[in-house]
């Protein structure tokens, strides 16, 4: 286990303000009911490191909505040179997200270079959740409220400060540099720790029960059971073909290339797309693999919940409840999880 | 800023040393890269045509000739409009090449038939070439293209001397013929029940436009040839060609990366294969 420290919360903003010397520090701060990214200046009271993920999920900061990859032939790779991140108040659920994009954008034969340094110099300073909403469901998909792994620090919020956990160099050196700001953590501020996470949990698992979620364990060969089910249809009855489902899923990550012209150069850009849409699958000679949008929603799903599974032995989903929310067609990702295992037996 | 990695999205110039007209709608375009770039065939690639966009294309040419590659392409939608209006000197992109290709050492001892139809005769070109590389390899070649009208059979010269080679059993026909046509007139389903094949090894590589692609899969299947024999070209909406993008992805695969030639056998039962 990790080296314990202690950070007040006066001391947190202080290594900010260190941390922002060397990168653009991005934290959550609450609007209304939401929670949304914003670049950290100074202390404000809008500002929620606790709490439950931002509305926006983590991967606009690795790979953006609308990027350059190339221009023209040169090798030389565009843009750069910018100050990294340092994104503060991860939740566990987005790091799960992570863990699909780099399979995808890292862990292939072919490495995304302008993902890879964005992943290489970004710090990522994850927190517990200390609450949930109703659309939280992360224990189903087999992700607690707070990170065990995969963070560079986590803190977790107590009353009057945070509890900090180092857990790779990167974190380390950034930890060190204003170490003077850091105290020592003895037990009673890890019991204290673990009563919240406990509590969260709690809330976590009464919502999954609530809205009887079912697990990733329960969900082994569903889209297979269920391909030719009448489900997919009549889920597919309200849908407005947005995508908005697929923008803000931490996990999704299909993009398209597009070249434009740029004076006398070519520009390539890489953008997100989503297999919502009906042009996603066309071939210029006329073909469509999923005319239909109901195939499009079965299509999504069989990303996710077998794609995935084989390729890469994760579920694609993380229980954050963000398309619950975002889909203007109240499409409910957990009621169409219920339907395919109810169906199946 | 300049990475020592490479960036996979980047194109490698190539000059446009020759257009040939095939038909009508078809093209062959000779290219040369600016740099090395090499395939095994029915490998694809995908080719830019600069501030336009890029399309993917198997290329057509011998994978044994390393200075130069050829890519047949029809005139279908927006980029290959573009590249159609291309002409000698011309500047286009490459990346790639991308995917599997032929497996034509599992092919070695048995007989392989070559089964096109109509512009899909393309990547099965290089494929004839690399089979003529090693041809006393195989136990016997078959060739079986068909095409609309006389007027769309492409690379019509060059199949010609296909047909007066020893180890070539070769028939060609047109859906509908003209007034010089004096060959076979039907479907290119039509011209495959005079084979005489060890079915339980012969190979086949079918590559054509998803009807034909769908029935000629059926047609072989009826003659009794085994569903891993059958090698298919997958055209799917490859854009990144990396296994990234997600467009191409059929059931657990994704064209680009595990294909584009898949056997019959891992496919089947997938969902949207023929459209």
């Amino acid at each position: 286990m990790a080296e314990k420290k202690y950070l007040t919360r006066e001391n947190f903003y202080a290594f900010l303000d260190i941390l922002k010397k060397s990168h653009r520090v991005f934290l959550p701060v609450k609007k209304g009911e939401q929670r949304f990214w914003k670049e950290y200046d100074k202390p404000s009271e809008d500002i929620v490191i606790g709490e439950v993920r931002a509305f926006e999920p983590l991967k606009s900061f690795f790979t953006l909505a609308r990027e350059i990859v190339a221009e023209g032939f040169s090798p030389d790779v565009p843009h750069g040179g910018d100050k990294p991140f340092a994104l503060v108040g991860v939740k566990a659920c987005d790091m799960k997200g992570m863990k699909v994009q780099d399979h995808v954008f890292l862990d292939h034969d072919y490495t995304d270079i302008f993902y890879k340094k964005m992943r290489d110099d970004n710090l990522i300073i994850t927190s517990d959740c200390t609450r949930a909403i109703d659309t939280c469901f992360c224990l189903a998909m087999g992700v607690k409220p707070y990170s065990e792994e995969g963070f560079d620090i986590n803190i977790s919020e107590e009353d009057n400060g945070f509890l900090v956990e180092v857990g790779s160099e990167k974190g380390r050196k950034a930890v060190e540099k204003s170490s003077y700001l850091f105290q020592p953590a003895d037990d009673t501020f890890v019991a204290r720790r673990d009563r919240i996470r406990a509590g969260v949990e709690q809330e976590v698992r009464e919502n999954v029960e609530r809205n009887s979620v079912p697990e990733e364990k329960d969900l082994q060969g569903m889209i297979e059971k269920n391909f030719d089910s009448e489900i997919w249809e009549d889920e597919a009855k309200t849908c407005v073909e947005c995508g908005a489902c697929t923008i803000i899923c931490p996990t999704c990550h299909c993009f398209l290339l597009y070249d434009q012209k740029d004076g006398e150069k070519m520009a390539r850009l890489r953008i997100w797309d989503s297999c919502m849409i009906k042009d996603y699958a066309h071939v210029a000679g006329g073909g469509n693999a999923r005319p239909w949008l109901w195939e499009r929603l079965r299509n999504r799903f069989e990303k996710k919940f077998d794609f995935f599974p084989k390729v890469a032995d994760i579920y694609a989903c993380t229980g954050c409840g963000r398309c619950v929310s975002g889909c203007p067609a109240k499409i409910d990702i957990r009621k169409v999880l219920r339907r395919l295992v109810d169906d199946a037996s | 800023m300049r990475h020592k990695e490479k960036n996979i999205y980047r194109p490698i110039e190539a000059e446009v040393l020759d257009v040939v007209t095939e038909s009508p709608t078809i093209k062959t375009f000779k290219l040369r890269p600016r740099e090395e770039l090499t395939f095994r065939t029915g490998q694809f690639m995908e080719m830019t045509v600069p501030g336009v966009g890029e399309a993917p294309f198997t290329p057509s040419s011998k994978p044994s000739v390393k200075d130069t590659i050829e890519m047949t392409i029809m005139e279908v939608g927006k980029v290959t409009k573009e590249i159609h209006r291309l002409q000698k000197g011309d500047t286009v992109g490459l990346r790639g090449p991308y995917g599997a290709g032929y497996p034509l050492d599992d092919f070695a001892g048995k007989e392989v038939l070559v089964f096109g139809g109509g512009v899909g005769l393309a990547p099965l070109r290089s494929l004839m070439y690399a089979l003529f590389d090693r041809v006393s390899d195989f136990k016997k070649l078959f060739f079986r293209y068909g095409a609309k009208t006389p007027g769309d059979i492409i690379y019509k010269e060059e199949i010609k001397t296909w047909e007066k080679m020893k180890e070539v059993d070769y028939r060609i026909t047109v859906d509908n013929g003209d007034d010089k046509w004096k060959g076979h007139v039907g479907l290119v389903t039509t011209i495959l029940d005079d084979m005489k094949l060890d079915l339980d090894t012969a190979i086949a590589a079918v590559c054509g436009p998803p009807i034909m692609m769908k029935f000629g899969t059926f047609k072989l299947l009826e003659l009794g040839f085994k569903e891993e024999n059958i090698h298919l070209s997958m055209e799917k909406n490859m854009s990144c060609g990396l296994g990234k993008c997600g467009h191409c992805r059929i059931g657990p695969y994704y064209a680009c990366k595990d294909g584009p030639v898949f056997t019959y056998d891992r496919i089947k039962d997938l969902h949207g294969i023929w459209d």
